[in-house]
């Protein structure tokens, strides 16, 4: 069905803005929120369960090289069962892309574009990405490594920039209520770490597959490290008002004033943001559109691209009505679901596979 | 065919990116340089916005400077009733007839009467609006805030900008909306503003020429304004906050006649909290550095003795205003400016724990000492008190 082939290397780098596009934007006052000063913390506690789902996405993907997660279900549970685990990945994963969508147009909407019709931006961003993704998984690897300059460099100029509006001393007290805060706090990044499993989606296609779980861990690595640096530069500015900012990343560009006319930088942030939800986005949707094709057994997943596309504008209206919703969605559903479905499943099929493949090794 | 439909469909997209439904032209913005914010009696609030007038810097300045720029304000100002800012704002809108933008406000000044009364409703407009910035300055004006908008200073285009630049000198406080944010909502739940009143026009200048100034600390508790601080014991404040520059420090050396001043002035602070049984104890130790600036005494700086004898006198001087600042704070304000909670909080957390609901209580009673290491590093281009006959000078 897919052609292409993707080096590991563009694997790691299409999935690093894939986790870190939304997770350095509303994540750090959620964290601050339960963890206080010790939030930059709660990211090494979760990155945990990314390596985890990393782990268990590579064992699945040994024991059957060439299928993704929607075909091998069918093969380790029966045809029936299969089917159904793998429609709730599908349901899953476009009811997320649906709240990407939605975040990246409420975060564009609430800054800048504060009179555009907000479908108007999100149908915008759908069709964008459907064009990459009909461009197959060759295309997508290419843009994210094209753009992937662009999502790093503005957070480093950014750190750079605010560096001498540092307090360190925001740092103190560590661990002053115990460990219990941050582990609290780790809970909802733990649901983005979760979402490393797409790699199942693009481990088949690698040139390199013996490399997979070593650049997969790597990325795992690295996006912790991306988020434990940007909730420092979060604490150092702005302490323990944190949690009382919607986009405190935003509101850290905000505060970027260097010899009193290098200000007003907020537009970095946003190129962040607009690049890293593209490619975000359209990994996702790669994944869904391959995953329904396959789930259909259909021969290609292009002729698809656009209907899904069509249901995840939908599915970005439906499933929020506001952003009060969406905030109580990321804090107290997302992580749970996220776990469940991401984790928990793979983690169970993983557990059937390997006794179905003890089984018939020992009647043979 | 198919190729000419493609480079139709390109040229079709160019018409989304001027951005669509948020298309702002720079000449449909009324820029505001300054806002007032204050109550009247009849407890509306009146909202007052300097706006900057882009004719007048281009007719003004473009000649060749023809002595008073034309005699025309860069600024105008307009200010409206309302039951809260954003009420008073649409209607302030229709008498300005372009679209209010508060992306380069820079000074936010609020009135004494509403300071008293609570500052916390407003302040959720200022940071929940996506334009007024993080970093602009905040005041409390003495009497009515409008007056210090209307107010045409000779040497600035405007007085949003005269408050500004005194602020960046760090002459007073210098508070941002950042600063508040946190003060109010982190542990100190106390607050300082920059206090501001209007300088009188010099002789010879006319009516409206005065500019505003800061003259002391408004102390605030929680959201509420509790009193004024001279400006002496603002000057020991910014000492404890670490904020101190440009400044000239006079002594009055013991045994001899005359001042030493003392400018341009460094200090390190270092506040040290220790708990020791139960007693709450804030060690400050200060370590500063000066230059000689001005000499009106006979003592010939050359000499290691006389210097320690301007040194101690430094040394006193300093801890005179540091005890001065902390004892205004603590007992007649007991508001904690000088944010020794959040020292507290960072090295003793689980005690901090259990006063933190009655902070208040506690904050006054914290026993302070100060510590006051002070040099002096350079004494300038002569090294005798100048003018001064060789023989009269005093040598140790």
């Amino acid at each position: 069905m897919e052609k292409g082939k993707i080096s590991s290397l563009q694997m790691a780098i299409m999935m690093y803005p894939g986790i870190v596009a939304t997770a350095i934007l509303s994540v750090p006052s959620i964290t601050a929120k339960y963890a206080k000063t010790d939030f930059w913390l709660s990211p090494i506690l979760a990155s945990l369960i990314g390596y985890m789902t990393v782990y268990i996405a590579y064992k699945l993907h040994k024991l059957y090289p060439k299928q993704t997660v929607i075909q091998f279900s069918e093969q380790i549970i029966g045809r029936f069962a299969g089917k159904i685990i793998g429609f709730l990945f599908l349901v899953f994963y476009i009811q997320i892309t649906g709240n990407m969508l939605r975040q990246y147009a409420e975060f564009v909407v609430d800054s800048f574009l504060v009179n555009t019709p907000i479908s108007l931006i999100i149908a915008l961003m759908a069709l964008l990405c459907s064009f990459i993704v009909r461009g197959g998984l060759e295309a997508l690897g290419r843009a994210a490594q094209l753009f992937f300059p662009i999502f790093t460099l503005p957070l480093l100029f950014l750190i750079i920039l605010v560096f001498p509006d540092f307090e360190f001393k925001n740092i103190f007290p560590i661990l002053g209520e115990g460990m219990m805060p941050p582990i609290k706090g780790a809970i909802v990044p733990g649901g983005w770490f979760t979402e490393f499993f797409l790699i199942t989606f693009f481990l088949p296609f690698l040139t390199d597959q013996k490399k997979g779980m070593k650049y997969g861990m790597m990325t795992v690595f690295v996006v912790m490290m991306t988020l434990v640096v940007v909730n420092l530069i979060v604490l150092f500015i702005l302490g323990l008002a944190t949690s009382f900012k919607v986009y405190p990343l935003m509101s850290v560009g905000r505060y970027i004033s260097l010899g009193g006319f290098f200000e007003h930088l907020e537009s970095a942030v946003m190129a962040i943001w607009v690049v890293g939800a593209f490619i975000k986005i359209s990994v996702f949707y790669y994944g869904i559109a391959l995953g329904t094709a396959q789930w259909l057994n259909l021969s290609d997943y292009r002729p698809i691209v656009w209907s899904l596309g069509i249901l995840l504008v939908i599915f970005s209206f439906w499933s929020l009505p506001s952003t009060v919703e969406l905030h109580k969605y990321s804090v107290g559903t997302f992580p749970l679901l996220g776990l469940l479905i991401q984790m928990i499943i793979p983690l169970f099929l993983l557990g059937i596979a390997v006794m179905r493949k003890r089984k018939r090794q020992g009647s043979e | 065919m198919k190729n000419i439909l493609h480079i139709l469909c390109i040229f079709g997209l160019i018409l989304l990116l001027s951005g669509c439904w948020d298309r702002v032209e720079v000449n449909d913005l009324a820029i505001v340089t300054a806002a007032a914010i204050d109550i009247k009696d009849d407890n509306q609030i009146e909202l007052s916005l300097q706006v900057f007038i882009p004719k007048a810097l281009s007719t003004g300045g473009g000649q060749g400077g023809s002595g008073q720029g034309g005699g025309g304000a860069a600024t105008l100002v307009r200010s409206q009733r309302g039951s809260n800012i954003s009420d008073a704002l649409s209607k302030l809108q229709s008498k300005i007839p372009r679209k209010v933008f508060w992306g380069q406000c820079k000074v936010f000044i609020f009135g004494e009467k509403l300071a008293k009364q609570g500052i916390q409703e407003h302040m959720d407009f200022l940071l929940r609006h996506p334009q007024p910035r993080e970093r602009a300055y905040l005041y409390v004006s003495k009497g009515n805030p409008k007056d210090a908008l209307e107010v045409l200073p000779p040497l600035e285009r405007y007085s949003g900008e005269v408050l500004r630049e005194l602020s960046d000198l760090h002459i007073g406080m210098q508070v941002t909306m950042q600063d508040v944010q946190e003060g109010l909502v982190g542990v100190a739940q106390a607050g300082a503003f920059p206090f501001i009143k209007i300088l009188p026009p010099g002789k010879g200048e006319e009516k409206l020429q005065g500019i505003p100034y800061i003259v002391g600390t408004a102390v605030f508790k929680k959201d509420k304004m509790v009193g004024t601080m001279s400006e002496k014991a603002t000057r020991g404040i910014l000492w404890l906050r670490n904020e101190m520059e440009a400044y000239t420090v006079i002594l009055k050396p013991e045994g001899v006649k005359g001042e030493v001043s003392l400018n341009p002035v460094s200090a390190r602070i270092k506040l040290i909290p220790q708990i020791r049984n139960d007693k709450w104890k804030m060690l400050v130790n200060v370590d500063t550095e000066g230059a000689v600036v001005q000499n009106g005494t006979n003592l010939a700086l050359t000499s290691p003795k006389s210097i320690q004898t301007v040194e101690k006198a430094y040394q006193e001087d300093i801890k005179d205003r540091i005890e001065l600042a902390i004892q205004q704070a603590q007992h007649k304000m007991k508001a904690d400016i000088i944010k020794f909670s959040k020292e507290f909080y960072r090295k003793y957390p689980k005690e901090w724990k259990k006063v933190e609901n009655r902070w208040d209580e506690v904050f006054p009673k914290v026993e302070v000492e100060v510590n006051v290491e002070a040099h002096i590093r350079r004494q300038g281009y002569i090294n005798k008190p100048g003018g001064l006959p060789e023989k009269e000078v005093k040598k140790q």
